[in-house]
């Protein structure tokens, strides 16, 4: 398992009716890698990185999750190399308390009784420390905390690999930290993650490789210290002035 | 309370029999003569097949419905077009013809293919208004389900939950604050158009007017008793479902 990549990517291609959002993707990920893409808007991040779990489907190239080929169209989601996501939105269930979010997946998709999907799930809030929260409904919580849950509905489903979707975006300044502290914490723990963000901070922390990524290409790629130091196209120096002077 | 405006109604009218120019005859359903008294039980006698009736039928949509709606949110082309083929077709049958095809025509499609079944117009009321009602129960759930955003199913899959799971747990829970009032509004419809089986001779509360009519020539008077004879029934389902609504939307007061 460990001299199989964590993810394969080659040649992938992806239209949306003649718009080509991604184009010939070539990427490489090792287990235990932790990968930042950044990028304008409309770059195609959100596309790639649904694609590596299944969200979206896609039209040429091959797709390996730890050594097995993926079908363009998934129809699975379960699988012992499961990957979490993480969305810009949260996407939390409104009608369900913090803890019921939780159990769900564990309970109907991994069978896991009541009792141990509540165990698991208590563990879980504790770690992303709003354990005092469980019973809440998730527009009762800030939008900070609502990102924690739905982190922790991610784990409960014990993922190998953790795809994150801007996981901050959409949240006020003051709360970016909070989140950014339970990722960090993960990475730590040694977690298979990509993480689009635009949090330059962030990527240099934990990142080993930042990818950056302009009209549905991999424009460029590098270590953060070299990235941010020397980066090797116009477009991204642009790009890096931009965000980094805002 | 309705019943107090309807005694009230009733009187007032009442009071113009006297006037000379005065056309009622409320005698026919006097309840104090025993002649009134035996029209009344046999006009009141309709609500059992009425009510039986109405909500067989509703039940049956609720359900046909369901089954058409979702194959529009697939991504299947073909099960899309059966959705909009279905619904279509469906809704643009006038409700009395789709019953005389369904009570005279649809036997002899059965025996034609063997099976010698004899609707009678107890089903044969049933099977129209549920099928001709489930056309518009099926836009009802196609929206209730897609005003519910794409993130959830995501997440659903996400984590692990198949189709039938991310219905169950997740998209039906939220849709269904949403769906209730329309479908209760159907209700109602199936409720008035149950009218049409008197015309295939079922012995609903219509149909019953229409006979009392028939050997009393007292139109006015029996049809009157009969439009509040729905507007009870209709009543009734209104205030269970604003009850109804109240119980879902207060559970679910923290949903955004
Ligand atoms: N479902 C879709 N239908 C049509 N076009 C789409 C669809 N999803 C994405 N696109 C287009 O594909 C391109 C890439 O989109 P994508 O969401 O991957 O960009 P992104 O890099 O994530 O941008 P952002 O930073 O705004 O999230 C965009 O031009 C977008 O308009
Ligand atoms: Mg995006």
């Amino acid at each position: 398992m460990k001299n199989t990549f964590a993810v394969e990517i080659q040649g992938l291609t992806k239209s949306f009716k003649d718009f080509k959002a991604l184009n010939t993707i070539d990427l490489n990920i090792k287990h235990g890698e932790k990968v930042v893409i950044c990028g304008p808007s409309g770059s195609g991040k959100s596309t790639l990185i649904r694609c590596i779990n299944g969200l979206e489907d896609f039209d040429e190239g091959k797709i390996s999750i730890s050594g097995n080929p993926q079908n363009p169209t998934k129809e699975s989601f379960v699988s012992d190399f499961h990957i979490g996501m993480v969305f810009q939105q949260f996407n939390l269930f409104p009608h369900l308390s913090v803890i019921e979010n939780l159990k769900l997946g564990p309970m109907k998709s991994l069978g896991l009784s009541e009792k141990d999907a509540e165990t698991r799930a208590r563990k879980l809030l504790e770690r992303v420390k709003i354990p005092e929260q469980a019973l809440k409904k998730p527009n009762q919580l800030s939008g900070g905390q609502q990102q924690r849950v739905a982190i922790a509905r991610a784990l409960c489903m014990e993922p190998k690999l953790m795809l994150f979707d801007e996981p901050t975006s959409a949240l006020d300044p003051e709360m970016i930290s909070e989140v950014l502290e339970v990722i960090v914490d993960l990475a730590r723990e040694g977690m298979t993650m990509v993480v689009v963000t635009h949090e330059m901070g962030f990527a240099k922390k934990v990142a080993d490789r930042i990818i950056f990524m302009d009209g549905g290409s991999i424009v460029e790629q590098n270590s953060p210290g070299m990235f941010f130091k020397k980066p090797q196209t116009a477009r991204c120096k642009k790009f890096l002035k931009q965000i980094l002077h805002h | 309370m309705f019943r107090i405006l309807i005694l009230f109604f009733v009187f007032f009218t009442l009071g113009s029999c006297s006037s000379p120019e005065g056309t009622w005859g409320w005698y026919v359903i006097d309840p104090s003569t025993k002649a009134g008294w035996t029209n009344i039980k046999f006009l009141v006698g309709g609500f059992y097949s009425t009510i039986l009736l109405s909500i067989i039928a509703a039940f049956l949509s609720i359900f046909i419905g369901l089954v058409v709606a979702l194959p529009a949110m697939s991504d299947n082309k073909l099960l899309k077009l059966f959705n909009r083929v279905y619904v279509e077709f469906i809704r643009s049958i006038p409700l009395l013809p789709m019953l005389f095809w369904v009570f005279y025509g649809l036997p002899v499609i059965l025996k034609s293919m063997g099976i010698d079944a004899n609707i009678d117009a107890f089903w044969g009321a049933i099977i129209t208004l549920a099928i001709s009602d489930s056309a518009f129960t099926a836009e009802i759930y196609r929206a209730g389900i897609q005003s519910i955003s794409k993130g959830q199913t995501e997440a659903a899959k996400t984590i692990g939950l198949n189709y039938y799971q991310t219905m169950r747990y997740v998209i039906m829970p939220q849709a269904l604050r949403r769906i209730l009032p329309p479908l209760a509004n159907q209700f109602i419809y199936i409720v008035k158009m149950s009218a049409f089986a008197s015309v295939i001779g079922m012995q609903e509360l219509t149909r019953r007017a229409n006979e009392i009519v028939v050997t009393e020539y007292r139109p006015l008077e029996i049809y009157t008793l009969l439009i509040f004879e729905y507007l009870i029934l209709v009543l009734l389902i209104s205030f269970g479902v604003r009850y109804l609504e109240k119980k879902l939307g207060s559970n679910e007061s923290a949903n955004s």
